[in-house]
């Protein structure tokens, strides 16, 4: 190779080095800090729902089993568990029934499985989500014992990120009875496509 | 020119042929650990999270784009610097500065575990190998750059809070600083064991020459002597 057509080379390989690292930046930025679609939950705690409620304090949280940010959202479930003793989450798992048997055993679904006090209920083609008008997996909804809702959101503060953040401490501070209500953005996979959503 | 001078001339130039051969050596180490950085960066966002959903449908998730592109884009001048450019100053701080954005994207791609921050102190000592401090500076810059402006779009990325105060990042750089002074003492300490051995080499070379000269002298000597007799 010739001295002038390394030096080019190098030239190009420093621009796209810069550019890159640029770009990266900014599609990361865009990727993790965009919540998905909220919830348009009903108010009320909805009657056609096969969710059992609980005696003080009900919580439901949606996944998509392959959605690799829930699993920071199951994280954050742990802590809310660890901090609310009284609280028995129940996890709809999304599962199309077009789908073969075993699609929803993912890595997902065996930590929402090892949840204390949580029941995993699978949840064909979504339904009991769209009862719930969530959208987006890892949304979480709190009602109280009137089945008021108090809570709708997520508690991740990223895409992927587990951690501290603001949902996560406006859930417990309502079960705590240091805050009336919340809501916080909710980052992860559409619970359904929009072809789903238009059937 | 005098003795003293010859040797300190030839220790210099001893000790710089030393220290650029451990840095081209260096240099092509690092070719091949950010070409391997590149390859387990890919590999690990498609066991991580291969692709993204909605619903039934599933497309490539955004962190195996990534670390495809983004990745390769990292990785592509330090490379072809090492294989083209060994052993020169750009090589080594664009080599460095590569090294800790390789560490900002593993990170991401490991949806920010905490274990994988220890890619970071473990590539400065790594880059320690240079022997040349000024190299460490560049890599603290870029983390302590990368963490600033993290800290300023997604904090929460980087801290884990959402409000963090504007210090932050310096402290997380000083866990760093904190690291360099040792590396940057050892690096301190090497060289001069390295300008040490290249005076002694250099002074034995000097002996050698001196005790060569006096024997060609003697045998001259013996040659007349016997050519006299």
């Amino acid at each position: 190779m010739t001295r002038r057509l390394r030096t080019a080379v190098l030239i190009a390989a420093a621009l796209l080095w810069v550019s890159t690292v640029a770009a990266a930046f900014q599609a990361i930025r865009r990727f993790e800090t965009t919540p998905g679609r909220a919830a348009i939950a009903p108010r009320t705690w909805p009657v056609s729902s096969r969710i059992q409620r609980a005696a003080d304090w009900t919580l439901v949280m949606l996944i998509h089993p392959h959605c690799s940010c829930s699993r920071a959202s199951v994280q954050e479930l742990q802590a809310v568990i660890e901090s609310a003793p009284t609280v028995h989450p129940t996890v709809l798992l999304y599962r199309p029934t077009s789908f073969p048997r075993g699609w929803e055993k993912t890595d997902v679904f065996e930590a929402a499985s090892r949840l204390r006090r949580t029941r995993v209920i699978i949840d064909d083609d979504g339904r009991e989500a769209r009862l719930f008008g969530g959208f987006t997996s890892g949304q979480t909804f709190l009602y109280d014992r009137n089945g008021t809702l108090r809570f709708a959101g997520g508690i991740t503060s990223l895409r992927g990120h587990a951690g501290i953040n603001r949902g996560r401490t406006d859930l417990v501070d309502i079960m705590q009875a240091r805050a009336a209500r919340g809501t916080h953005p909710v980052f992860g996979c559409a619970i359904a496509s929009v072809t789903e959503e238009a059937k | 020119m005098s003795t003293n001078g010859n040797v300190a001339e030839r220790a210099a130039e001893l000790r710089d042929e030393q220290v650029h051969a451990r840095r081209v050596r260096v240099d092509r180490m690092f070719a091949v650990l950010l070409g391997i950085q590149y390859l387990a960066g890919i590999l690990g966002a498609i066991a991580v999270s291969p692709y993204a959903w909605a619903g039934k449908e599933k497309v490539l998730h955004m962190h195996v784009w990534i670390a495809i592109l983004g990745g390769g884009g990292i990785v592509i001048l330090p490379i072809l610097l090492a294989i083209f450019r060994p052993g020169t100053t750009l090589t080594r701080h664009v080599i460095a500065a590569s090294q800790m954005l390789s560490s900002a994207l593993l990170i991401h791609l490991t949806g920010g575990r905490i274990e994988t921050h220890f890619h970071v102190f473990g590539s400065l000592a790594f880059l320690a190998f240079y022997l040349d401090w000024k190299v460490l500076l560049t890599a603290t810059t870029v983390v302590a750059a990368d963490h600033f402006a993290r800290g300023i779009f997604f904090p929460e990325s980087v801290y884990g809070i959402a409000n963090p105060e504007w210090w932050r990042f310096l402290e997380h750089a000083g866990w760093v600083v904190f690291e360099d002074i040792f590396l940057v003492w050892a690096c301190v300490l090497s060289l001069r064991e390295i300008d040490a051995a290249a005076v002694r080499q250099a002074e034995v070379e000097h002996l050698q020459e001196q005790e060569q000269l006096k024997s060609a002298a003697l045998e001259m000597a013996l040659a007349e002597l016997k050519a006299t007799a």
